[in-house]
C-alpha cells in the first residue's frame, strides 16, 4: 500500500449499498478529505501479511494493486477497503470523445465491475455494453506487457523505448521534419493541454487526431450553418417527433447510452398521461434506431437525402436550401417524408430531425434547418448549440495534410497512441505510414499497427490511468485509476508520453512528475479535487450559446450523390463500434441486437435483393435461411471482401449493409478469425455509402454463420404467438387493454394470469417476495443488461462453435420479434431471463432438488447438487436455463481470472445455471439491513445487475410484497402481462406491452394467436 | 435343415396326437432328445464363426464405451444437445432399450399366468433379453447426466447432506422402476434357470464347468420337494412381474406426460408407450430368434406357429401404436391449445417429418402385412418387418423428444439437433454390449427352457412318469 493508494481511496469512496441506494453517502467514518492509515512501519504483522494476502491476488497475479510510488508495506491496511466487501470507486469512462460517468466495484483491491455514475448527466448510472465489457481488456493476458524498439525484437528497458522515441523526435527536428503523434478522439482536457504544451515546447511535434470512425459531415454542417465546429448533442427528450434519416442515435451512435435513456423517458404512456414521443426513421439499413421506429421508411441511398430534401421543403418552403435535391426524390419517398412532415409541424418546439453522420453536410444542413425551422434549436431546446461533443471538430483535413507530408518525406517520425490505422485506415493512409522512417506505437495491444512499428512501449487501460475528462454539457471528471498498470511497471500512456517529451526538455509540465501530478496541478484552479474524485463529476454549466442557425450558409454545401444500383453502407458495429476492443469475448459473443448474429461481420442485404442476387431462391422464409452463409464477393472502389450473406428483413434494396470493427488479423486471438474487416470497402471516416462496384456470388462457398436466435423466427406460425405484446398509443388513450390478457380475464394476484383451483393452498410469501417489471415500451434492445449479467455474474464466453451449437450462456437474451411483412417489419424486442415460477415447472422435475423455492419466491438453482439431467431446461417453457455443457472456464488464464465477483460460483461442466435475480445482492442488501436493525431492506436498495445497467430504466426490480415499491406499482399497471400465463406457472416477472405511436387499435389483434396451427 | 425337411418336420408334428392344433415341438423328439439337443448347444466346441461374431460385438461394445469414455471426461459437450433441446439420443435410445425388454416379461409373466404353452420355446430367450436391454438403458440412463459421477445422488440414501431425492420427479420414479424391473426380472429369469442349470451341470464335463453350474443350480436335485417350491415361486414371481409390464414404461411415459411441453404432456402416454414397449419388444424378440433359430438349429422349438402368434401380437400392438398416434393428433386440434396444435403440425410437417415419417411407415405401414398369414408365417418377411419395428419404434422416442424440445413456446430460443459421432457410437456401442452378451448368453446357458418345453410335450401328463424325472408335473398339475 502506498501513499496514494489512500489518497485515492480516501473520500473517494462509495460504500457499495449506499451507492446502490442511491444515497451516495461517503464511507462511514472516513470522509471525504480524511487522511488515515500509517504507513511508517515496514515490519509486517502476521495479521498484516494476512490481511494483504487475502485482500489482493497482486502477490500472485499482475500488479493488483492501487497505484504506487513507494513501496511500503502497510501494517494497518486500509482502513476503507474491507477485505471481502466490495468498495466502489467513482471514475469515468470514455467512449472516444463522449464522457461517462463510471462507478467500479473493487474486491480487494481489483476492479470487478464497472457501472454507471448515477451523478453524471451522459448516463445517469447507467452504462452501456462496451462500457462494461472495457474491464475484460484490463485483465486481457494477451495485451503488451513489455516495450520493444524491434519488430519482433525482444523486451527492452522501458528508459530505452522512450530514449529511442525521444530520439527519433530530436531527429526530425534537427531535419527540419515532423514528428506527429496520432490519437484517437478524446474528451480529456488535461490530455488536450498537455499535447499542447508539447507541441508548442517541441515545434517538432504535431498531433493529428484520427479516430477509425469519423463524423466531418456533421463538424462541417455546423460550423457553416451554426458556427459550431462539432457534433451537437440533441436532446431527445425534449422532441415529441423525432425523425431519423439513416442516423441510429439508439445503437451505434457515440451517444447511444445517453440518448437511449433520453429517448425512453418519453415512450410510456400510461391512460392518465397518453402522451409519447414519435420516432419516425427513414434508412436505408435496419439499424437499431429504425427498429424502434413507429413508423419507418426503407430508403435506396440515393433517396435518403431526397427525402430530407422533401421534409425541408415542406418544413422551410421557399428557404430551403435542398431543393434540387428533393428534386430527386421518388413518388414513395415523397409521400413518405410528406407524412413525416405533417407530424413534425404538429410538434412545434418538440422535433428534430437527425441525419447520418455519414451523409453530406449539406443532409446535415437540412437536417439542422428543419429542426431550427420547428423552433427545436436554441438554449434550453432541443437541439442546444452550447452541447457540443468535444474534440468533435472535422479532422478530415488534418488527416489529409498527414498523408501529404508523409507522402513527401516531410515527416520523420509517427507516434500512434491508441489508435490502429494499419487496421482501420484507408489504403492512401495505411501506404503513407510506411513511409516514416521512425514508428512507433503505444497502444494496448500488439494490432496490426503496433506490428508495422519498431517501437513498441504498452498502452495502458482506462482503469489504470489518471485522466479527466468533460462531456458534452461541460460536467468536468477525473479519471482516477483503479489498479496499476499491468505492464511490468510501465506507466500509463499519458506518462509515457510525458516521459517521452521530457526526455527532449526537461522543464515541461510545470515540473508535474507524473500525469497524475499533471492532472491535479490543472484542477486545483477548477474544483475540489476530493470532492470531484468523490462525486466521480463535477457540474459545470456552460454558458449559453449565442449561435443562431443561418439557413441559407448551408446552401453551397455539397450534397450526397449517391446513384441508383448496388450499394455498400459501412456502419460502426453495434457490438464492437470501431475495433478497438475486438478482442473481447464479451463483446464478440453479444448478440448484434437487430441481427443476433455474433462473432462476425456480414453481408446484410433485403430479401428481395438475395433473390436478385441469386442466394436465394424465392421470399419463402426457408429459402431465405437457405441464403444465410452464402458468401458474397462485393468490391468497390476502395478495395474488395468476401462475406457471408445475412437476410435482413427491412433493409431497403440494392444495399448490402457491413459492420465494421472485425476481420483483426492481429491484437488478440478473440479478435482473430471473427469476421472481415470491411473498413477496405470505404475511404475516410469509414461510415457510409459507398457505390458497388460489382458484387458476386461466390459459388458453393457457404460460411457457417453464428446467430443466437435462430434464423426459424422469419418461419411461418412464430409471429402469431401472443408472446410479445403490443399496443398502439390509441389503445392507451381509450384505456382499452384487454387484448393483453384476453385468453385470462380471470383473477390472478394481479389479474395478469389464472389462478386454477388446486387441492393445495399456495405458499404464503410473508417477508420478501422478489419479482420484477419489464418495460418493453421503453427497452430499445441495446443489450446492456446482457453483458451487466455477464460481468455480474461470471457468465463465460463460449466461442462461435458453441453458439453455432446453441449453447450460448446468457442468462438474460433479448428476444428479437417481428411482425408485419418481410419487406417493412416491425420490431419488438423482448428481454427474456428466469421469470422466477412460482409453480415453477423446473422444480418438479428435478430428482436430486437441485433447483428449489425460496420462501422469498426465487426460484434458486444449487449448483452443488446438480448432477446435469437437464430435464429442467427441457421443462422450462421460457428456455432460460443454461447448461455447461462443457468446462467454459478452463482456458481462463491469468490475469484473466481476476475479472471474477467472488461472490458468484464459477460453475463447472454437467450444471445447469440461469439468472439468480442476483441472489448475491439480495443477500447483501439484507445484511446491511440487519446491520442497521431493520426486518427488511428498502425499496431500491437492492437491485439487479441488469436493472442497474439499463439505459432505459426498463428494468425494475424489487419486493412485491411491500404494496410502496416501485415493483408493485409498475406490476399492476395498466400495461402488465405475463409471458405464457396460461400455462398457470406463475412467473414472477410482468411485462409492460411495448405502446407503439401508431394510427389505430389493437383490439382483437391476439385473437388471430392460434391462427398459427391453421398453417 | 433344408426346406423340404422342414416341411417334413411341420407334417410330422402336425399328424402327431394333436390334429387340429399345430404342434410346439416338431419331430416328436423324446424328453431325453429335448435334453440332449439344448445341453449340446452348451457342450459343443467354441466354433470360430462364434468367436468372429462375438469379436464384432465386442468391437462395438468397445467402441461405445470409448465414446463414453470421451463423454464422461470431456462433457456432454460432445454431443449435440443444446439450450432448447436438451435431451436427444441418450434418452430415444434410454426408452428404446427398457421397451425393448418389455417384451421379456410379457412373455414370461403375463403369457404364463394365461397358459400360453407356446411361450416356453421363447420365454428364455426373452427374459434374457429383458435383462440385456434393460444394461443398456442403465448405461444411457447412467452417462446421460452432466455429472455421472453423482449418480447415487439420485438414490434415497441416508447421507451428510441431508437430501432426499425430490420424489415430485418422474426421474426419481424412473430410478425406481427401472431397478426394480431390473431387480425382479433377473430373479425370475435365474429362478427358471435352475432346473436347467442342474440339467447342464449334469451334462458338461469339465470339473470348472461343472463346479460353475452346480455353484448357479444351488443344489438343484429334481426332488419333488424342490419341484413344488420352484414352481411356487416362479408362479409369484410371475405375478410379481406382471404388473411390472403395466408400470415400467408407464413411468417412463412419465417423463414426458408431467412436463408441460407441447406434445409431451398428454395422458394418452402410459398406454400408448406400453403398447409401444410390448410392440418393439417382439419385434426384437423376432429379431433374435430368427437368427437364434438358424445358427443354433433350434426348428425344432421354435417353429412357424410361434413366429406366427409374435407376428400376431406385432399387429395388435402396432395397430395401437398406429390409434395412439392418430389419437394424439385428435386431441392436439380438439384441445384448442395453439401450442399442441402447432407441434403435432411441427411434427408431421416441421424439420423433424422425416422422423415422423419414418416412424409411421415403420410402426403403422408396415406391420399391416400380417394381417396375412403367409405373411406371418414367412421368416424372410417377418425378420425385415422386425427390424422396420425397431427402427420405427426407435424414431418414435426421437420423434417425441427431439420435435418437442426444438420447438416449444417461445420461437425465439428454437434450435435444432443433430447428433454428433460421439453419441451414435454410443448407441452402436450398446447394441455391442446388448449383443455380446445375448452370444455369451446362447452359448453359456440353455436357451431354451428344457424343463418349460417338457411340459408341454404330449407326454408330460401328471400321471405320465417318465425315465426323465426332471420332466416336471406340468404347471396345470396345479
Amino acid at each position: 500500500m502506498s501513499d496514494r493508494s489512500l489518497h485515492a481511496s480516501n473520500g473517494t469512496t462509495w460504500q457499495s449499498l449506499e451507492q446502490l441506494a442511491g444515497t451516495q453517502q461517503p464511507t462511514g467514518e472516513f470522509g471525504p478529505g480524511q487522511v488515515t492509515g500509517a504507513l511508517v512501519d515496514s515490519k509486517v504483522s502476521r495479521r498484516g501479511f494476512m490481511t494483504i494476502m487475502s485482500a489482493s491476488m497482486a502477490l500472485t497475479a499482475a500488479a493488483c494493486r492501487r497505484p504506487m510510488q513507494h513501496l511500503v508495506p502497510a501494517v494497518k491496511s486500509n482502513q476503507t477497503a474491507i477485505p471481502g466487501l466490495p468498495l466502489d470507486y467513482a471514475t469515468v469512462y470514455c467512449h472516444r470523445n463522449v464522457a461517462y460517468g463510471a462507478l467500479v466495484t473493487t474486491r480487494e483491491g481489483r476492479p470487478i465491475k464497472i457501472k454507471g455514475n448515477e451523478l453524471h448527466p451522459s448516463n445517469c448510472g447507467t452504462s452501456s455494453t462496451e462500457m462494461q465489457a472495457s474491464i475484460l481488456a484490463l485483465y486481457d493476458p494477451e495485451r503488451i506487457r513489455r516495450p520493444r524498439v524491434r519488430v519482433g525484437g525482444g523486451a527492452t528497458s522501458y528508459d530505452n523505448a522512450v530514449s529511442k522515441i525521444a530520439a527519433a523526435i530530436q531527429d526530425a527536428q534537427g531535419a527540419g521534419k515532423k514528428a506527429v503523434l496520432v490519437i484517437d478522439e478524446h474528451c480529456s482536457p488535461s490530455m488536450a493541454a498537455m499535447l499542447t504544451e508539447i507541441t508548442t515546447t517541441i515545434p517538432a511535434v504535431s498531433v493529428v487526431t484520427m479516430p477509425a470512425i469519423g463524423a466531418d459531415n456533421v463538424a462541417v454542417a455546423n460550423q457553416a450553418v451554426l458556427g459550431v465546429n462539432g457534433e451537437l448533442v440533441p436532446d431527445l427528450g425534449k422532441a415529441r417527433v423525432i425523425v431519423c434519416v439513416d442516423a441510429d442515435p439508439l445503437g451505434t451512435d457515440k451517444l447511444a447510452l445517453h440518448h437511449t435513456g433520453r429517448y425512453a423517458a418519453r415512450r410510456t404512456p400510461a391512460s392518465g398521461a397518453p402522451s409519447m414521443s414519435k420516432l419516425i426513421v427513414a434508412e436505408a439499413q435496419y439499424s437499431l434506431t429504425g427498429a424502434n421506429a413507429d413508423q419507418r421508411t426503407r430508403l435506396h441511398p440515393s433517396q435518403v437525402e431526397a427525402y430530407l430534401a422533401v421534409l425541408e421543403s415542406e418544413i422551410l418552403g421557399a428557404t430551403a436550401i435542398g431543393v434540387d435535391v428533393a428534386g430527386k426524390a421518388s413518388e414513395a419517398t415523397r409521400a413518405a417524408a410528406k407524412k413525416a412532415a405533417a407530424d413534425l409541424r404538429a410538434a412545434q418546439g418538440e422535433a428534430v430531425v437527425l441525419a447520418g453522420r455519414h451523409l453530406s453536410p449539406k443532409a446535415n444542413a437540412m437536417a439542422l434547418n428543419i429542426t431550427n425551422a420547428l423552433g427545436g434549436v436554441g438554449t434550453g431546446k432541443v437541439v442546444d448549440p452550447a452541447n457540443v461533443l468535444p474534440n468533435s471538430d472535422a479532422k478530415g483535413s488534418a488527416v489529409s495534410a498527414l498523408v501529404n507530408d508523409l507522402n513527401a518525406g516531410s515527416v520523420h517520425a509517427l507516434v500512434f497512441v491508441g489508435v490502429n490505422p494499419e487496421y482501420s485506415a484507408s489504403r492512401t493512409f495505411r501506404a503513407a505510414i510506411v513511409k516514416a522512417p521512425v514508428r512507433a506505437a503505444v497502444n494496448l495491444y500488439e494490432d496490426e499497427t503496433a506490428a508495422i512499428c519498431d517501437i513498441s512501449i504498452p498502452g495502458s487501460h482506462w482503469l489504470e490511468s489518471w485522466g479527466d475528462a468533460v462531456a458534452f454539457d461541460g460536467t468536468l471528471s477525473v479519471r482516477q485509476p483503479l489498479i496499476a498498470p499491468m505492464n511490468d511497471g510501465i506507466g500509463s500512456t499519458e506518462d509515457t508520453l510525458m516521459n517521452v517529451a521530457r526526455k527532449i526538455d526537461a522543464t515541461l509540465f510545470g515540473g508535474a512528475e507524473s500525469y497524475y501530478d499533471y492532472v491535479k496541478n490543472r484542477w486545483t484552479t477548477v474544483g475540489d479535487w476530493q470532492k470531484v474524485l468523490h462525486d466521480g463529476m463535477l457540474a459545470s454549466p456552460l454558458a449559453p450559446s449565442t449561435a443562431t442557425v443561418n439557413a441559407w450558409a448551408g446552401a453551397s454545401l455539397p450534397a450526397g450523390n449517391m446513384d441508383t444500383g448496388m450499394t455498400v453502407m459501412t456502419v460502426p458495429s453495434l457490438a464492437l463500434y470501431d475495433g478497438a476492443y475486438a478482442n473481447n469475448a464479451w463483446l464478440q459473443e453479444l448478440p448484434d441486437p437487430v441481427t443476433k448474429v455474433v462473432w462476425e461481420n456480414v453481408a446484410l442485404m433485403s430479401p428481395e435483393a438475395a433473390v436478385a442476387m441469386g442466394v436465394a431462391e424465392s421470399l419463402q422464409p426457408k429459402a431465405l435461411a437457405n441464403a444465410n452463409g452464402k458468401v458474397v464477393s462485393i468490391e468497390t472502389e476502395h478495395g474488395s471482401v468476401d462475406l457471408p450473406v445475412w437476410v435482413q428483413p427491412g433493409m431497403a434494396n440494392d444495399v448490402i449493409a457491413v459492420s465494421l470493427g472485425y476481420g483483426r488479423t492481429a491484437g488478440g486471438s478473440v479478435a482473430l478469425n471473427a469476421g472481415v474487416n470491411a473498413y477496405g470497402l470505404s475511404g475516410w471516416a469509414a461510415v457510409g455509402y459507398t457505390a458497388a462496384k460489382s458484387v458476386s456470388v461466390v459459388q458453393g462457398a457457404l460460411h457457417k454463420v453464428a446467430c443466437s436466435q435462430d434464423h426459424h423466427t422469419l418461419d411461418d406460425g412464430s409471429g402469431e404467438r401472443p408472446v410479445a405484446k403490443t399496443l398502439t398509443v390509441g389503445d392507451v388513450e381509450a384505456k382499452d387493454f384487454s387484448s393483453l390478457n384476453e385468453h385470462f380475464p380471470g383473477a390472478g394476484d394481479d389479474g395478469k394470469y389464472i389462478k386454477p383451483l388446486s387441492i393445495v393452498a399456495d405458499y404464503e410469501y410473508k417477508g420478501h417476495r422478489w419479482g420484477m417489471v419489464i418495460d418493453m415500451s421503453s427497452c430499445t434492445g441495446c443489450s446492456s443488461c446482457v453483458i451487466a449479467c455477464q460481468s455480474e455474474n461470471n457468465i463465460p464466453s463460449v466461442g462461435k462453435e458453441q453458439v453455432l451449437l446453441g449453447r450460448e450462456l446468457h442468462w438474460i437474451r433479448i428476444d428479437r420479434y417481428y411482425t408485419g411483412s418481410m419487406e417493412e417489419p416491425s420490431t419488438v424486442v423482448e428481454p427474456m431471463l428466469c421469470q422466477h415460477c412460482e409453480n415453477a415447472p423446473c422444480e418438479n422435475v428435478c430428482p436430486v432438488a437441485a433447483t428449489t423455492h425460496s420462501p422469498e419466491g426465487l426460484n434458486e438453482m444449487t449448483y452443488n447438487r446438480c448432477v446435469g439431467t437437464r430435464y429442467c431446461l427441457n421443462n422450462c417453457p421460457y428456455k432460460v436455463r443454461r447448461f455447461n455443457f462443457l468446462n467454459y472456464t478452463d482456458n481462463i488464464t491469468s490475469p484473466m481470472d481476476l475479472v471474477f465477483n467472488p461472490d458468484v460460483t464459477i460453475r463447472m461442466r454437467g450444471v445447469m445455471e440461469k439468472c439468480t435475480f442476483c441472489v448475491q445482492r439480495l443477500h447483501k442488501a439484507k445484511w446491511h439491513a440487519r446491520d442497521e436493525g431493520r426486518a427488511r431492506i428498502k425499496d431500491g436498495e437492492a437491485i439487479t445487475a441488469c436493472q442497474e445497467a439499463c439505459p432505459a430504466g426498463a428494468i425494475i426490480f424489487g419486493d412485491t410484497n411491500d404494496p410502496e415499491s416501485r415493483v408493485s406499482k409498475a406490476r399492476y399497471g395498466e400495461r402488465g402481462f405475463r409471458v405464457l400465463s396460461e400455462l398457470n406457472v406463475r412467473p414472477q416477472v410482468t411485462y409492460l406491452a411495448k405502446v407503439r405511436n401508431i394510427d389505430g387499435r389493437t383490439a382483437g389483434h391476439h385473437a388471430a394467436a392460434d391462427h398459427g396451427a391453421e398453417h | 435343415m433344408t426346406v423340404a425337411q422342414e416341411q417334413q418336420i411341420n407334417q410330422r408334428g402336425a399328424s402327431h396326437e394333436e390334429p387340429v392344433r399345430e404342434q410346439l415341438v416338431l419331430g416328436n423328439p423324446s424328453m431325453k432328445d429335448i435334453t440332449a439337443r439344448i445341453a449340446s448347444i452348451v457342450e459343443s466346441k467354441i466354433t470360430t464363426k462364434y468367436l468372429l461374431t462375438l469379436g464384432l460385438t465386442m468391437s462395438m461394445a468397445g467402441l461405445g464405451l470409448f465414446a463414453l469414455y470421451y463423454t464422461i471426461t470431456t462433457g456432454i459437450g460432445v454431443w449435440g444437445l443444446n439450450n432448447p433441446v436438451g435431451w436427444g439420443w441418450d434418452i430415444t435410445n434410454f426408452v428404446f432399450w427398457i421397451g425393448i425388454g418389455h417384451a421379456g416379461t410379457l412373455i414370461s409373466a403375463i403369457l404364463f399366468l394365461f397358459r400360453q404353452k407356446w411361450r416356453t420355446a421363447i420365454n428364455r430367450s426373452a427374459e434374457a433379453m429383458t435383462l440385456f436391454a434393460v444394461v443398456c438403458a442403465l448405461t444411457m440412463v447412467l452417462s446421460h447426466t452432466g455429472r455421472p459421477w453423482l449418480f447415487y445422488w439420485l438414490l434415497p440414501y441416508p447421507n451428510q447432506m441431508q437430501m432426499w431425492i425430490n420424489f415430485r420427479s418422474p426421474l426419481a420414479w424412473d430410478v425406481f422402476a427401472v431397478n426394480t424391473y431390473f431387480a425382479v426380472s433377473l430373479m425370475f429369469w435365474f429362478v427358471g434357470l435352475i432346473p436347467d442349470l442342474a440339467t447342464i451341470r449334469n451334462y458338461v464335463k469339465s470339473d470348472l464347468a461343472k463346479k460353475i453350474y452346480s455353484f448357479f443350480s444351488l443344489g438343484w436335485t429334481g426332488s419333488t420337494r424342490h419341484w413344488h417350491h420352484y414352481e411356487i415361486a416362479y408362479m409369484i414371481l410371475a405375478g410379481i412381474s406382471t404388473p411390472l409390464v403395466l408400470s415400467v414404461h408407464s413411468v417412463v411415459s412419465f417423463d414426458f406426460t408431467v412436463g408441460i411441453m407441447p406434445g409431451w404432456h398428454t395422458t394418452i402416454f402410459p398406454p400408448y408407450f406400453v403398447a409401444g414397449a410390448i410392440f418393439s419388444g417382439f419385434a426384437m424378440v423376432m429379431t433374435l430368434m430368427v437368427i437364434a433359430r438358424e445358427i443354433l438349429d433350434l426348428k425344432q422349438f421354435i417353429t412357424l406357429k410361434h413366429f406366427e402368434n409374435m407376428n400376431k401380437i406385432i399387429l395388435a400392438t402396432g395397430m395401437m401404436v398406429g390409434y395412439a398416434y392418430a389419437m394424439e393428433m385428435f386431441i392436439a386440434w380438439y384441445s384448442g391449445s395453439q401450442w399442441e396444435r402447432w407441434i403435432f403440425i411441427n411434427r408431421a410437417l416441421g424439420d423433424y417429418a422425416w422422423a415422423y415419417w419414418t416412424m409411421v411407415l415403420c410402426n403403422v405401414v408396415s406391420p399391416q402385412v400380417y394381417w396375412f398369414k403367409k405373411a406371418r408365417r414367412s421368416i424372410p418377411l417377418m425378420f425385415i418387418i422386425s427390424i422396420f419395428v425397431n427402427i420405427g419404434m426407435w424414431f418414435e422416442r426421437f420423434t417425441i423428444i427431439a420435435t418437442t424440445l426444438h420447438h416449444d413456446f417461445l420461437p425465439a430460443s428454437w434450435g435444432y439437433y443433430t447428433p454428433t459421432w460421439v453419441e451414435i457410437s454410443i448407441f452402436i456401442g450398446t447394441f455391442g454390449i446388448f449383443l455380446t452378451l445375448f452370444l455369451l448368453f446362447a452359448k453359456f446357458v440353455p436357451v431354451i427352457a428344457i424343463a418349460e418345453v417338457k411340459a408341454i410335450m404330449p407326454g408330460a401328463q401328471p400321471s405320465h412318469h417318465h425315465d426323465h424325472a426332471h420332466a416336471p408335473a406340468a404347471v396345470e398339475a396345479h
